[in-house]
């Protein structure tokens, strides 16, 4: 349905994005995952038809986007990261407007206003301003506005910024309902692991402006398949004890995390022992320690080195 | 196109404040520079000349006071000369026994006028005093009955409006300056929507929408344009109607012109924002802009008494200059449409190069 060929652009001689390649069957939830920075907002700039490609293309259904952006405008709803919406008017007047022009009039266009606030819950605080909105409930309209048009297509750029759990929790149902129900093809974009293993079917790893990885979920987690994480909570932190695993050949990787290690290990190894042993040569007090199955997040630190959120 | 514009109208009924402030501070400072001296004439203060005598000067106030535009109030030199200083005024006459002198603390738009009739008053009471003496003591009443019961009227017509002819009118060019000053911080502000939305994103929600850029360019511009003619003629109308100030006959015309330089501002304000990076740029901007137009323009004083050649050739910059002149034109002088094709070409192709250019850089910075 939509796919990106070679995509690159380039800011004074840096290129964000370089070649990038993906596709979205129709009905399919797609996660575009990758720390700050790593060219997910260009990407789907390009895809949107916000910005041009400095090379490449974007084709919808076989056109080019960038000889008829007119094409993917019509069928494409896009939430961006921003709160883009007008504080000084009510949620029914911003969704009103953003309704009226994508054509929608009339009766047609205050059902339609009623529909989505009714699909985030917003029905009572419609006629507030919006500048008297929580956070959650102006990111809410911020959807809200980019689906008054009933798009095939909808592109969103980490929706969940910076809003409390229960509003996140809302957002995901209601971008999942769209999905399954709706059949609404969505390309989510975040920085949060748990929300695209919770929303996506298939995940685009982005890096340093390059897809570094992509597949389905479980795909991904096999690139982990022969290893296990284990994670070992410390009282406060041990250089010396990091230098002494790390220089273990049978400890693939070793991370410091906010709490301590996490030890990426071949499945099987029985290295706690060794792990305990260590800790008491250096004087580590160890508090908790795990093993588990690899998530995204592991996968996603082997293939970078880096955290998501880093 | 029309969902923008309309848009931008909702938006001002929710925050109608920044539009507002600057219809009342053009409706105050009108009124409070010119508004009072609708019915009053225009006083001008007067002091014996060193070696005069009182009596001497009295008898000339009393000549001059027979204008109808204008009151000399004689008063000691002292107290003269304190106002001076205080800047409560800005010249003064010195009335001796057979002459006068003008005395100047500062530049100021009306000396020349009160000059040029103390002058006139002086030279026709010396063609009389030399007449009376060559004549007899009775040639005063037989001109005087022969003014109030003439033998034939002479209506004499001046062409107004021929090169150097000057008329100078507070009431007109305070009203036109102000309402044209003020009318500048009305519509770039409005402009700035356009900025905010580029900051807030929305601007990106409305390109991918189905609308053209160019729909929401003129959307946006045909709303400040509005809402700054509307600004304009609504104080012109309050203060014609209102205050009786005289604006010619030709009101047609005079909307033809607010529209002219209205379309001038709001492609000086995209000008303006293709220059500057930012809105919080352009907002320390607009004022400097602003204030040097009119300034540079003849709105604060009428450009007709300004000398200085540099000050002259910047001012053939401002679009200012050219809707004053018009507006003046109309209102003054009685002239029509025709006769200002020059100052409304200027204005329109000033307008077309601004917001050409001010599209395209905007633009260009994405």
């Amino acid at each position: 349905m939509l796919e990106t060929e070679e995509l690159r652009k380039v800011y004074k001689g840096t290129a964000a994005v370089d070649s990038v390649n993906l596709f979205l069957e129709k009905g399919e939830s797609v996660g575009l995952l990758g720390p700050n920075g790593a060219g997910k907002s260009t990407t789907i700039s390009m895809i949107a038809s916000l910005i041009a490609p400095s090379a490449g293309d974007v084709r919808l259904n076989g056109k080019s986007v960038l000889k008829h952006p007119n094409e993917i405008r019509k069928v494409l709803g896009i939430v961006p990261q921003e709160i883009a919406l007008y504080p000084e008017l009510t949620a029914y007047e911003n969704l009103k407007f953003f309704g009226r022009i994508y054509g929608l009039k009339g009766e047609a266009l205050s059902r339609r206003v009623q529909e989505v606030l009714e699909l985030l819950g917003l029905e009572d605080r419609q006629k507030d301003l919006v500048k008297t909105y929580s956070g959650g409930m102006k990111r809410r309209i911020n959807i809200g506005a980019a689906l008054l048009h009933e798009p095939e297509i909808l592109i969103m750029d980490e929706p969940t910024v910076g809003i409390d759990p229960q509003s996140r929790s809302y957002i995901l149902d209601t971008v999942r309902k769209l999905n399954e129900e709706k059949g609404m093809t969505v390309l989510y974009t975040s920085h949060y692991m748990e929300e695209v293993e919770r929303l996506c079917d298939r995940v685009y790893i982005m890096d340093h402006g390059k897809v570094i990885a992509s597949g389905t979920k479980d795909e991904l987690k096999s690139i982990l398949s022969g290893e296990e994480a284990i994670l070992v909570e410390m009282d406060r932190d041990y250089p010396e004890l990091v230098k002494e695993l790390d220089a273990d050949e049978a400890i693939l990787q070793t991370i410091e995390t906010d709490k301590g290690l996490k030890l990426i290990v071949p499945k099987g190894s029985r290295l706690l022992g060794k792990i305990f042993q260590a800790a008491e040569r250096h004087g580590a007090q160890i508090s908790n320690i795990t093993v588990q199955v690899p998530t995204l997040e592991d996968v996603f630190l082997h293939l970078t080195g880096r955290k998501l959120r880093d | 196109m029309k969902s923008i514009y309309l848009h931008q109208w909702q938006r001002f009924r929710r925050a109608p404040m920044l539009v507002v402030s600057f219809f009342l501070l053009t409706v105050v400072f009108v009124f409070t520079l010119a508004g009072f001296q609708s019915d009053d004439k225009f006083t001008v203060l007067a002091l014996v000349k060193e070696g005069s005598s009182d009596q001497a000067a009295e008898e000339w106030i009393d000549r001059l006071n027979e204008s109808e535009g204008m009151f000399f109030d004689l008063r000691e030199e002292e107290e003269v000369r304190e106002m001076m200083r205080d800047g409560r005024r800005n010249f003064a006459l010195a009335v001796g026994d057979s002459d006068y002198r003008m005395v100047v603390a500062a530049e100021d738009a009306n000396l020349m006028r009160v000059e040029s009739y103390t002058a006139q008053v002086f030279r026709e009471e010396f063609r009389l005093m030399q007449a009376e003496e060559a004549g007899g003591e009775n040639i005063r009443e037989d001109i005087q009955s022969s003014l109030e019961d003439p033998v034939l009227t002479v209506t004499t017509e001046t062409i107004e409006g021929a090169e150097g002819t000057f008329v100078y009118d507070n009431q007109i060019q305070t009203l036109f300056g102000m309402t044209l000053f003020f009318s500048i911080y009305t519509m770039i502000f409005s402009l700035m929507n356009v900025t905010e939305e580029k900051r807030t994103g929305t601007w990106d929600r409305l390109i991918v929408s189905p609308l053209k850029k160019s729909q929401m360019y003129i959307g946006h511009f045909l709303y400040c344009f509005t809402v700054g003619c509307a600004q304009i003629v609504v104080i012109f109308l309050l203060f014609k109607y209102g205050l009786g100030f005289d604006l010619g006959g030709n009101f047609p015309a005079i909307l033809i012109v607010v529209g002219c330089y209205a379309f001038a501002i709001v492609a000086l304000g995209t000008l303006l924002m293709g220059l500057v990076k930012s809105s919080q740029q352009l907002q320390a901007v607009i004022p400097i802009v602003a204030t040097a137009m009119a300034m540079l323009g003849g709105a604060f004083w009428p450009i007709e008494i300004v000398t200085n050649n540099i000050v002259l050739f910047l001012s053939q910059g401002m679009p200012i200059l050219y809707a004053l002149d018009a507006l003046k034109s109309i209102a003054i002088y009685g002239r029509g449409l025709a006769d200002l094709a020059q100052p409304l070409s200027i204005l329109i192709i000033f307008g077309v190069v601004c917001m050409g250019v001010g599209v395209n850089l905007m633009e260009r910075r994405g």
